[in-house]
């Protein structure tokens, strides 16, 4: 089942969820890792490898919002008051915003600072903005003011999600995964 | 020589990506020169290490360190040659000593010679390798993120004096 219907997200919808997910855990890692290290190979290894992760990130949340926008959603349960289906749509279009914007934002960072860099040491990526340290300096403090919006907004749609699951009791969280786990 | 349009460049490579960078000051002295007759010529050139630029806030205070440039200690570089021969017409090869950081390494500069009214231009690059010359020492010395090798190109306009 590819498409989404109206009470279960499709395959690629779930594949999308939770690689993303993944990939938002690692790199959240990996950035504090390449930020902190001390000046060596390693630190410019890990700042690869970050910078990489991101670009992965982008191209699979751009694949990610045509999908969703080519595709119906699953409805909520037609209980939910409407301030959760607002709040559940909010949250929703933030954690997309901002991880696109998270990508974007370390891409104006690396551009800025001109350093030249290669895709998993493969791709060359183009620079989106010229060289300028007063323009790197303002992207480093939203991209870190943006990791923190998206570690809020986080908390709250996990926080979300597992009250669906355990005091709500609905299939708001069980439809994200295998279809086999849903309630019979 | 004319330092404005002269150009002394450099290409790093940097997570096997091209690292650019310039030395902006340097100068370059010819004495001696008959294109058809370059034996006896004299060819000195100064750099001024410190004047690197390759581009980037970040980069540019890294290499001043001990392990890479060591600009305290090391501010300028040297290369001497008084062996230059023609290897085809309007081509020569210059043999000489470089002196990059304490260090002194036979090097040779292949040049293209091409003058003009008042002057001539010297065109030429070479690949210097880094670790003959102690740039990137320690964990550096590993050539997997910065590589060894480093492409010199320059681009030299000399005017004609006294």
């Amino acid at each position: 089942m590819l498409a989404n219907t109206a009470d279960a997200w499709g395959a690629p919808a779930k594949f999308f969820h939770w690689t993303v997910a993944l990939l938002i855990l690692v790199q959240i890692g990996l950035g504090f890792a390449a930020a902190l290290w001390r000046l060596s190979p390693l630190k410019l290894e890990l700042f690869v490898w970050h910078k990489s992760t991101g670009v992965l990130i982008l191209v699979l949340m751009l694949a990610r919002l045509a999908w969703r926008l080519a595709n119906r959603s699953p409805a909520l349960p037609p209980q939910t008051p409407a301030w959760e289906r607002n709040a559940a749509h909010a949250s929703h279009a933030l954690l997309y915003a901002l991880a696109l914007a998270l990508p974007l934002s370390g891409w104006v960072i690396n551009s800025a600072a001109g350093v030249p860099f290669s895709v998993f040491w493969l791709v060359p990526l183009p620079s989106i903005v010229a060289p300028d340290e007063r323009l790197e300096e303002i992207a480093k403090l939203a991209h870190f003011s943006l990791l923190v919006a998206l570690c809020l907004v986080l908390a709250v749609h996990i926080g979300a999600a597992l009250r669906h699951h355990l005091a709500k009791r609905d299939d708001v969280l069980l439809r994200m995964l295998p279809a086999s786990w849903r309630r019979a | 020589m004319d330092p404005a349009p002269s150009r002394l460049e450099f290409v790093a490579t940097f997570e096997k990506n091209a690292a650019p960078g310039v030395f902006k000051e340097f100068d370059t002295r010819l004495a001696r020169f008959a294109p058809d007759k370059p034996e006896g010529a004299k060819l000195d050139v100064t750099v001024k290490v410190t004047s690197a630029d390759m581009k980037s806030g970040d980069v540019n205070r890294a290499i001043r360190g001990p392990e890479w440039f060591d600009f305290a200690g090391f501010p300028q570089a040297e290369f001497h040659a008084e062996d230059i021969r023609r290897v085809a017409p309007g081509r020569y090869l210059a043999r000489g000593v470089l002196s990059l950081k304490g260090a002194k390494k036979e090097l040779e500069v292949p040049f293209a010679w091409q003058e003009s009214a008042n002057g001539a231009t010297m065109e030429g690059e070479l690949n210097v390798e880094r670790l003959q010359f102690g740039i990137g020492t320690g964990e550096w010395a590993n050539g997997s993120t910065i590589g060894l090798g480093v492409r010199v190109k320059f681009n030299v306009r000399l005017r004609k004096e006294g």
